[in-house]
């Protein structure tokens, strides 16, 4: 099964299927950009731009939610900057809005990639009248039905039984579509992620399932999380591939995710991916001063030097269509102005009120909530 | 009158049309079998539930009439099992999941509480998961603590769950029915001791049983009994016992503990003045707590003596002594003439 060479429609332009269990990370473009193999005709300059100006985005975009936070505008914000190459690759390979997706709550990035409008993603952290989930979820748990972005839940690799269920349904329902399920690399520990893999693998459903490996499950490190080399490996217990993938270098990504969900949505049952890539910021607000405690100022700016958006800017440079100063910062002022607008914009709708909270707890209103609200409306009346 | 014209009367079912007599697991799997037949989206599925049919059999049969598309066995795995069941409702489906003993839904614990009971709501409504987890649970069956638990308080402290527990065959058809075609997930409890020994008429024609709404067993003046699930045969011969006494006991079956009918419980307290309430569940944090709660709350000038628990007790589940750590029919009684000579 893992060498086959599956009859695939709709794959990416490939000179060759990608083969499972490298030893290292699959790579297509080095760190200073010079790409390291044949780079697919669809990487035109206008792709790798739109690419560029979705991994800036995103990376401003926590920049600015990372100052909201600081002024204490919302309350949790957990960082993805440094995996913006995992995120937007990710996004481009799927069929957005036909697939399914079971997100872990770093993936804003992968929401915004996948078209999610920003100001529901700002809602959704200031929980404002604009929230699609009622402001009933701490910031970063973000859902979004238009998109087929379920929800997410705090409870770590508690996606993952539900997403190879997704892909039973899927295959059930005689559907084309697949089901993404994305994790980081603390989750591989949890008993749900390898009952999960286990479910989906003997139902052989079309389930997608990534590691975005960024090394640190907020102060363990992988070492520490698994005697495992790495993640993609223990795929094989399951009998799907397992593919390495170098998660900083967004055409490796795009090739070896693009191809994976391919051979999924094929028919010949799931698959894992690891993207290896890095933590750059802290876990949370909640854990701010990660190099003070747990890790060294050298490890983080190791990986700095890594960066994905420098390499894709490198290889934009090697191709002959670089990105100067003034485009960047351009770049960045108007997704600092897009942020600014938003969060105004949501901030306008106002909050929630106490009803919210007695709705969509059961498709009905069983008698018990109906006395319970009409307990806190007696109460919040009384105060006004 | 007898049990079952009472709870003809109390669900409001004609009683015209055919029935049969069936026992409660036959109840239980004709239910299945006409929701397969009925909804391409229903789909049954578990340990062993296929070829095996069940460790208790409740699924006999469905795999051979609906095929292993429809009916299938999974990996040993509560939690994939429960955490399937809630990715498939969320895609569309109507899955029926089969935890083999309730004693097992630990595994798949987590998946009930931070996934099943909580997508609806966290989600702000854009997804649901209607599911059914079906489980044998309670004593009775001389299966040690692993095969002999109550666990319903777990769930009925989650919001976003539903549960409930019937026992007889009617409310076994008719409340699986209403869970399958209802759009919260439900926790459906299987009076594991019940399957076989409670036998009762089933309508050959189609209906459901409300989930939130007790049925009046037994009507009675002088004490209100309230019992779920396998305790409801010893409450009702409690109650037998008691009116060859000349004591007129009425008898409520709660069959749905979230959301559980309190209007029914109050009226019948308010005209009793004496409830005393039986599960088989430990005592701490047993769900009856509630039902004492809200009675004192909303009856207590009604209330003539304290309001008396028969329950499990807070030992684990014994193997050679469960006919002593279940409430029998003795205790129950006791229970009763300790409130009536307060």
């Amino acid at each position: 099964m893992m060498t086959a060479s599956p009859s695939i429609s709709n794959i990416p332009p490939l000179s060759s299927p990608i083969e499972p269990f490298s030893p290292e990370p699959l790579r297509w473009v080095a760190e200073d950009g010079r790409p390291v193999r044949d780079l697919p005709a669809r990487y035109t300059p206008e792709l790798l731009r739109e690419l560029h100006r979705e991994m800036v985005r995103a990376r401003e975009f926590d920049r600015k939610l990372v100052t909201l936070l600081r002024q204490g505008r919302t309350t949790f914000y957990a960082q993805s900057s440094g995996m913006e190459a995992t995120q937007v690759g990710l996004a481009r390979s799927i069929r957005v809005g036909h697939d399914w997706v079971w997100p872990y709550y770093r993936d804003h990035t992968l929401g915004l990639a996948m078209g999610v409008p920003m100001i529901d993603l700002i809602s959704q952290c200031l929980g404002t009248n604009s929230d699609l989930c009622k402001g009933r979820q701490m910031p970063h748990h973000f859902g979004s039905a238009s998109k087929n972005f379920v929800s997410i839940s705090s409870s770590i690799a508690s996606q993952v039984p539900p997403a190879a269920g997704n892909a039973m349904a899927q295959k059930y329902l005689g559907t084309d579509e697949i089901t993404l399920c994305t994790f980081g690399d603390g989750a591989t520990s949890e008993g749900d992620w390898h009952a999960g893999l286990n479910m989906a693998g003997a139902a052989k459903a079309p389930a997608l399932f990534v590691c975005e490996n960024n090394q640190w499950a907020i102060s363990t490190n992988l070492a520490a999380q698994t005697a495992s080399p790495n993640i993609h490996i223990k795929a094989k217990a399951y009998g799907m591939p397992g593919f390495y993938v170098d998660g900083n270098d967004i055409v490796a990504v795009m090739e070896v995710c693009g191809y994976a969900a391919e051979w999924v949505r094929a028919g010949n049952g799931p698959a894992l991916v690891e993207c290896l890539t890095y933590r750059v910021g802290s876990h949370s607000n909640a854990d701010a001063d990660a190099e003070k405690n747990y890790r060294t100022r050298d490890e983080v700016n190791s990986w700095l030097a890594r960066d994905p958006i420098a390499r894709v800017e490198g290889l934009l440079a090697h191709l002959g269509y670089p990105v100067d100063a003034e485009e960047r910062a351009d770049l960045i002022s108007a997704v600092h102005r897009a942020v600014d607008a938003d969060v105004l914009k949501a901030e306008a709708t106002g909050q929630p009120d106490w009803r919210i909270m007695f709705e969509d707890v059961y498709a009905d209103t069983p008698p018990h909530l109906r006395e319970q609200a009409a307990f806190v409306r007696a109460e919040q009346e009384g105060q006004k | 009158m007898t049990a079952t014209q009472d709870r003809s009367a109390q669900t409001g079912q004609a009683q015209t049309g055919e029935t049969r007599i069936l026992t409660l697991i036959q109840a239980v799997t004709e239910a299945m079998r006409e929701e397969l037949a009925r909804d391409d989206r229903v789909v049954v599925f578990g340990e062993d539930v296929g070829a095996r049919g069940g460790v208790f059999l409740a699924t006999a049969g469905l795999q051979a009439e609906f095929g292993p598309r429809r009916v299938f066995d999974t990996p040993l795995s509560e939690a994939s099992v429960v955490g399937a069941a809630v990715g498939m409702a969320v895609r569309g489906l109507r899955p029926i999941a089969e935890i083999q003993f309730a004693d097992y839904m630990g595994p798949g614990f987590d998946q009930i509480i931070s996934q099943a009971a909580k997508i609806r709501y966290r989600s702000g409504g854009q997804f649901t998961a209607p599911l059914i987890i079906r489980t044998p649970s309670g004593g009775g069956v001389k299966g040690g603590h692993h095969h002999s638990q109550s666990p319903e308080s777990y769930f009925t402290h989650t919001p976003g769950l539903k549960v409930v527990m019937p026992s007889t065959p009617y409310d076994a058809k008719g409340l699986l029915k209403a869970a399958i075609r209802g759009e919260d997930p439900v926790i459906y409890f299987e009076p594991k001791r019940l399957y076989r020994a409670a036998k009762g008429e089933v309508p050959s024609h189609d209906y459901i049983v409300k989930i939130g709404e007790g049925a009046v067993r037994r009507e009675g003046t002088d004490l209100t009994l309230v019992g779920y699930g396998g305790v409801m045969p010893d409450a009702e011969r409690a109650a037998a016992a008691l009116a060859a006494e000349g004591v007129s006991v009425e008898v409520i079956d709660l069959r749905s503990l979230v959301p559980w009918d309190r209007e029914l419980v109050l009226s019948s307290v308010q005209k009793t003045g004496r409830a005393v309430l039986v599960s088989e569940a430990p005592r701490i944090s047993n769900f009856m707590g509630e039902v004492a709660y809200v009675i004192q709350e909303q009856a207590f000038d009604s209330l003539l003596a304290p309001v008396g628990q028969v329950a499990g007790f807070d030992t684990p589940y014994p193997y050679v002594q469960d006919k002593v750590y279940l409430p029998g029919p003795n205790r129950i009684t006791a229970a009763c003439v300790k409130a009536l000579n307060y």
